[in-house]
């Protein structure tokens, strides 16, 4: 009876039929001009460039020694090896006929990312350790000539815009290579929203982390300037 | 100056300039534009290598900021020599995924028991020709001797090893200061010990532990080596053992050796006793007098029976040699490879540091070589020869493609990181072409003659859109399908017929005609003797046979390598594709028809400039179409997401 029953279903399903529809019948809704313009992929900093640059940022280490210095001695797992990173950054593999990479992917933005952090929570611990903590290493404070990122000195109380712009300018030349000023005029106020949320966020759920909420607004900007399209790109 | 002390130099620049702007007035500011800043970012990209530090931002703010003079500065960098040393290195990716081991170089070890119940390693050679049947071509110790029977690549067999008489041991080895553990090898009495009274060496001159220490720990003063292997002198015999038949399978072998001893070969029975060079393969195989050199300098210790360790070298090293990621430990027959890969960069880095004429890139004789190099040219290279080549009367390297006597006798084995320039490697050098890096990378006649056209001409093979049918046709420049591609791909191969495949062994065309009469086809159509090693049955007949790869112009196998670069570089393709390739590497883009204009521009200053890379990448960085070349548009486009 089931197999009558599944006959049945079967035979009365009707023809499956597609229809097209004739190309006259359709109907413009915009008249738009056709896009002539050269048309080239987004071209990366080469990782050679981008690894110089980042230990130049690190203070001008050795790649070993920027390495231990982003492992830090609490071993937050900030940065793992450069032999983790080195092919997701686009290296060439010359001896296994590997080419470079020319466009990201999944892997190398994930590198990009953990390299970031890496490289601006270590720097904020060291260039803004006045900020830091009550009984943390204050008085290592480096001289403003000295600190690679944030070569500024914290301003004196809450911070209002033009005292914000003169310190994002510092770290928009650092990363970017152009005065703020020259960026789209929303750049500088959307970064100071990000650094007061950030600040307000970390002194209201106190998480566990070696930043106070000063150092960790900061870095949180400089994470935003070192993911930034025009850092990686040229 | 390398750059590790350029990085450190222009990290304190920026500093100091950094500091300046700090502590004095700020100086007089031009206005830039959005566009000068970003031609500013990509310039310092391409020719700092890195991204400007604030402070050489602010420096190119000042009024007085002279661009021209900035680029033509930074010109004479290594940041730019590297910049251009890439583009080349992208495309010929020369590194090595590949073992050097000959036989007569490779020295291996074995660890024997001493009647005191201490061990000790022996060296030894595998193959190694011994007047004592029980141990001809093989360890210097009879399986009866030691109680096992040595394996090449394999665990030896035997539960028990024997103990072995201090005698025997002292009549069957040698105590040799070994240079991977003297600087003063070459000393009668060497005194100067790697890691104690030799203090400085070479960073990235690194033995492994294994190779420095004996087998209880202790630090090796000396090594003991079989007695063949540890003789110095540079020319041997040829031997014969009398034997010219193996022996029955079930005679019982000498010394309870597991196979019989090796016969006598047509090249022995030929040339007995005469005088043969130690630097061969033949010699190995058919002499007893041939050892290792002065302090064993002809040969390269594994720490092992088989392809074991040698030294530590880095496997990553994206910033150059300077800068490793790693330290690893390598094994012996990498060691010259790893060599031959930085002699290739120093060969490019100095063809755009001293902005020679770019066709030497094809054409030049110069080179460069440290301690490891220098040891290889001199002896290493020679022992790849010779087999079937000896029945052509090449017993040795009649024509290296790199003159032993051009290489400077000053250098050490151990000095890895003195890089001299040699003037010229011989007449059949022929730049980038015959360097061992670029013809073990591109191993076969046709990969080096399609890299060639693809490189540097900027060329590529595309087979047409025709169905393959069976056929007999051997020329592959007249089988249909094929023709295409091979009728200019076979004649590039023949430029490098008289390179053997694999190899850098060259074929001279005294003792290896590009067509010859010696070989020829016998009656059941093969080719007679040695020739099927090296003549090509496929473009013989009973007249006579072509060399291999030789068939697509007797002319250019003939005009070698040299011919090769020379017939290149004399296309007018080849300063367009330079010109082709450069330009598009700093535009960051391939190159399309609306460049034409500046590619036509810039070729011709690059030719009239007599193929200089830097008036061309001055033309590159000053035209507008590399200002253009940024990503960004002049005008900043908005934030993402911004409200």
């Amino acid at each position: 009876m089931g197999i009558a029953l599944l006959a049945a279903g079967c035979a009365a399903r009707p023809v499956e039929r597609v229809v097209g529809t004739p190309a006259g019948a359709l109907v413009a809704r915009e008249t738009i001009d056709q896009d002539t313009t050269p048309k080239a992929e987004l071209r990366m900093v080469p990782p050679e460039v981008y690894m110089r640059t980042y230990l130049q940022l690190f203070g001008g280490l050795l790649p070993d020694a920027a390495q231990q210095k982003a492992r830090g001695a609490e071993g937050n797992n900030l940065f793992d090896t450069w032999d983790d990173y080195v092919s997701s950054l686009g290296f060439p593999d010359y001896r296994l006929d590997i080419p470079r990479q020319t466009q990201t992917n999944a892997l190398m933005v994930a590198a990009f990312e953990r390299l970031g952090i890496a490289l601006c929570d270590r720097a904020a611990e060291r260039d803004l350790a006045m900020l830091g903590k009550a009984g943390g290493p204050k008085a290592t404070a480096l001289p403003v000539q000295e600190r690679v990122i944030f070569a500024f000195d914290p301003a004196p109380g809450a911070m209002d815009e033009a005292q914000f712009a003169t310190r994002f300018d510092v770290l928009h030349r650092t990363f970017l290579g152009y005065p703020a000023a020259l960026a789209p005029k929303e750049r500088a106020p959307r970064y100071l929203a990000l650094y007061r949320d950030i600040a307000a966020t970390h002194a209201k759920t106190l998480p566990k982390s070696k930043l106070t909420p000063d150092q960790a607004a900061w870095a949180a900007v400089c994470y935003g300037l070192v993911r930034h399209p025009e850092f990686h790109l040229y | 100056m390398r750059w590790p002390l350029l990085f450190c130099s222009l990290v304190l620049a920026a500093g100091v300039a950094f500091t300046r702007g700090a502590s004095s007035a700020p100086p007089a500011t031009a206005p830039r534009t959005l566009d000068d800043y970003r031609h500013f970012r990509i310039a310092s990209i391409d020719l700092l290598g890195r991204m400007p530090t604030r402070g050489e931002v602010a420096t190119f703010e000042r009024a007085d900021f002279d661009f021209d003079r900035w680029i033509e500065g930074h010109l004479q960098g290594p940041a730019y020599v590297e910049r251009l040393t890439r583009i080349y290195m992208d495309l010929l990716r020369l590194e090595p995924n590949l073992n050097f081991s000959p036989a007569p170089a490779q020295l291996f070890r074995h660890e024997v028991l001493q009647d005191d119940g201490k061990s000790v390693y022996v060296y030894y050679r595998q193959n190694q020709r011994r007047a004592e049947p029980s141990i001809d071509g093989e360890f210097c110790f009879a399986p009866d001797e030691t109680g096992v029977v040595i394996r090449p690549n394999a665990p030896s067999v035997g539960a028990t090893p024997k103990a072995l008489p201090k005698k025997l041991l002292e009549a069957r080895t040698v105590l040799v200061h070994p240079w991977w553990l003297y600087r003063d090898y070459r000393s009668p009495h060497p005194l100067q010990r790697f890691g104690e009274s030799w203090k400085d060496p070479d960073p990235q001159y690194r033995p492994v532990e294994t190779l420095l220490n004996e087998a209880d720990g202790k630090p090796t003063i000396a090594v003991h080596v079989c007695r063949e292997e540890a003789q110095t002198q540079d020319l041997g015999h040829v031997h014969t053992s009398g034997r010219l038949k193996n022996a029955p399978a079930d005679e019982k072998l000498p010394g309870g050796r597991s196979k019989p001893p090796p016969i006598d070969k047509p090249f022995a029975l030929q040339h007995k006793g005469e005088p043969i060079s130690c630097d061969t393969r033949s010699a190995l195989e058919n002499s007893i007098d041939c050892g290792c050199g002065v302090g064993l300098e002809r040969c390269i210790p594994n720490d092992g029976n088989g392809a074991t360790n040698a030294f530590y070298f880095p496997n990553k090293m994206p910033l150059g040699p300077g800068q490793p990621l790693d330290l690893v430990k390598q094994r012996a027959e990498r060691w010259y490879p790893y060599w031959w890969s930085r002699e290739a960069v120093h060969f490019l880095d100095d063809l755009f540091e001293k902005d020679r004429d770019f066709r030497q890139i094809l054409v030049g004789r110069q080179s460069f070589v440290n301690g490891p190099l220098a040891q290889f040219y001199k002896t290493m290279q020679r022992t790849s020869c010779c087999g079937p080549e000896t029945a052509f009367g090449m017993n040795e390297e009649l024509a290296p493609l790199f003159e032993p006597q051009n290489v400077p006798i000053d250098l050490m084995p151990h000095d890895v990181e003195t890089w001299r320039m040699v003037p010229d490697r011989g007449p059949r050098a022929a730049g980038i072409l015959t360097t061992p890096m670029f013809l073990q990378k591109y191993a076969t006649a046709r990969a080096r003659g399609a890299v060639l056209y693809n490189a540097f001409l900027c060329k590529s093979f595309a087979a047409e859109n025709a169905q393959l049918t069976p056929s007999t046709e051997p020329n592959l420049m007249k089988r249909p399908g094929c023709q295409t591609c091979h009728a200019t791909l076979e004649p590039l191969a023949a430029y490098f017929a008289r390179i053997e495949p694999s190899s850098t062994v060259f074929l001279p065309a005294t003792n290896f005609p590009a067509v010859s009469a010696a070989c020829r086809k016998d009656k059941s159509g093969k080719l007679n003797g040695n020739c099927n090693a090296l003549y090509d049955v496929a473009f013989a007949d009973d007249k006579g046979a072509t060399l291999r790869s030789a068939y697509g112009s007797i002319a250019h196998a003939d005009a070698a390598a040299t011919g090769a670069g020379q017939d290149i570089t004399k296309m007018p393709e080849f300063a367009e594709c330079a010109v082709q390739r450069v330009a598009s590497s700093f535009l960051g883009r391939p190159t399309n028809a609306d460049d034409a204009p500046l590619l036509t521009a810039l070729d011709k200053e690059f030719v009239a400039s007599g193929f200089r890379m830097k008036t061309l990448v001055r033309g590159i960085i000053r035209s507008s179409e590399y200002r253009k070349a940024n990503n960004m548009t002049s005008a900043p486009a908005a934030d993402a997401g911004a409200k």
